[in-house]
């Protein structure tokens, strides 16, 4: 059997977090997750073998997602990320400028984030 | 070397953290929080500890100069760009090339200031005053406010597109009446640096008892006021003199008091029924329940703003303090409306 994918997930909503770690921890993805953009930069700098694809949330406090995102594709070009946003088109337009691979509106079903990060992983290995 | 970021409250450690992790991204950053907390110090902090840190450190203060005026500092103008202009002028964000340009007090800036900043942070671009050539710039923008901007972004005073691009890294310092742990640290540090000024004026660290007394001053003017405090204090050199006129000045220049002052006086009936003076026609409005109900609102209000305030809105905490069910504080705060001044 393949080895679980490794997912971030950073949201500094808690109950959006958990609500997301129990749906992919379920479709058998190793789960990390950090609820605000400092958290979250840390897991990226410490966990050793990366992470396989990056979900965040845009407006966060201290870093946010669009900084994240920034940071990411700076020093791990390599790993999709997703940007989840509900605030409008201006953090989506920055995360998109910030060269997020996909931006996701809330509100959305948790199969259509599903769907994009098969596409972004089998991308990847392709 | 900057001045130290002193502290040791969970987000003076936090905002030490943070500057560390950011300071080589060259991403905008906003520092927020109340007038006197340090923004310029955490600026010059994320400054030192990036790899900028030997190239210039510009600090433009949006609030200090007229629209005109800002927009020829930032930007610089060409000569005969105006009445006046008899030579270049180069703008800041050109002399901060590779370093930093500090945008103290950017909330004061007009809309249409803000609309050309965020061309810059857009494109990296700008054109002086009377050039039609735009300028490259790679200035790392770190601004600072004490305004709330998303309440000036929902009334329209600024723009949102511009909020959310200086919004990338967010630095919010809270007041120091929020984190009384740090007051002997940075008592201990400005005596140190001021006994080294004024060698003839040594004064002693405050004692416990005094200590205790500076810890519960509400600092309304943050670390700045505490910083003139201990350099008044080289020269009075007496701590009790000190902290009586600390809060002699303090309860003179708040208003709750004025109001508490209000209730003790003749106007009592006056404050709690809205009398407007003529108390014939306001008859109906006496009832011993009524006056009674909202002396004690006023009351509890007061109570209740002070033990949140003093447990940083921790409501576990304060409905501990207050001996009332947790259930029953959420049911105070809506029902009295009390608000927090110092959201995070």
């Amino acid at each position: 059997m393949d080895k679980p994918s490794k997912l971030l997930i950073i949201d500094d909503n808690r109950e959006i977090l958990s609500i997301f770690k129990d749906f992919f921890i379920k479709k058998r993805y190793e789960v990390f997750s950090a609820s605000d953009g400092l958290e979250g930069l840390k897991l990226l700098e410490t966990e050793e073998q990366g992470f396989d694809l990056v979900i965040t949330d845009l407006v966060m406090p201290n870093i946010s997602g669009v900084a994240l995102i920034s940071i990411i594709k700076k020093r791990f070009p390599d790993t999709p990320v997703i940007a989840i946003t509900g605030w409008g088109e201006h953090p989506e337009a920055l995360a998109t400028e910030a060269q997020a691979d996909q931006v996701l509106e809330k509100p959305f079903e948790l199969s259509e984030l599903d769907r994009l990060i098969k596409d972004l992983l089998s991308q990847k290995k392709n | 070397m900057p001045p130290p970021l002193i502290g040791t409250s969970k987000s003076i450690e936090r905002i030490r953290e943070l500057i560390e992790h950011v300071a080589d991204t060259g991403l905008n950053v906003i520092i927020t929080g109340e007038s006197g907390v340090g923004k310029e110090v955490v600026a010059q902090n994320l400054f030192h500890e990036s790899q900028r840190k030997n190239k210039p450190f510009i600090k433009v203060n949006c609030a200090a100069l007229p629209d005109g005026l800002l927009e020829s500092e930032l930007f610089g103008f060409e000569r005969g760009a105006f009445t006046g202009a008899d030579r270049k002028k180069r703008g800041k964000f050109e002399l901060a090339h590779e370093g930093v340009i500090f945008l103290d007090e950017i909330g004061d800036m007009s809309l249409s200031l803000q609309s050309k900043l965020l061309h810059v942070l857009q494109g990296g671009e700008f054109a002086p005053l009377g050039s039609e050539k735009e300028v490259r710039t790679d200035a790392w923008v770190i601004a600072a406010t004490n305004q709330e901007l998303e309440q000036k972004v929902k009334k329209g005073l600024f723009r949102e597109d511009l909020y959310y691009r200086l919004n990338t890294i967010k630095i919010y310092i809270p007041p120091l009446r929020n984190r009384p742990e740090d007051i002997p640290l940075l008592i201990d540090y400005f005596i140190e640096k001021y006994s080294s000024q004024f060698d003839k004026n040594r004064i002693p660290k405050p004692d416990p008892d005094d200590m205790e007394k500076l810890m519960t001053y509400s600092w309304p003017g943050n670390v700045r006021e505490l910083q003139n405090v201990l350099k008044t204090s080289m020269v009075i050199g007496d701590w009790e003199e000190i902290i009586h006129d600390l809060y002699l000045k303090n309860q003179s220049a708040t208003p709750r008091r004025t109001e508490e002052l209000a209730l003790k006086g003749a106007s009592i009936v006056d404050v709690l029924l809205d009398f407007k003076g003529d108390y014939s026609s306001d008859q109906a409005s006496f009832s011993l329940k009524k006056i009674t109900k909202k002396a004690t609102d006023r009351i509890e209000k007061e109570v209740i703003s002070f033990v949140l305030d003093k447990t940083g809105w921790n409501r576990t905490k304060a409905s501990k303090i207050l001996k009332i069910s947790y259930k029953t504080l959420l049911y105070k705060i809506s029902g009295l409306d009390i608000k927090s001044q110092h959201k995070l």
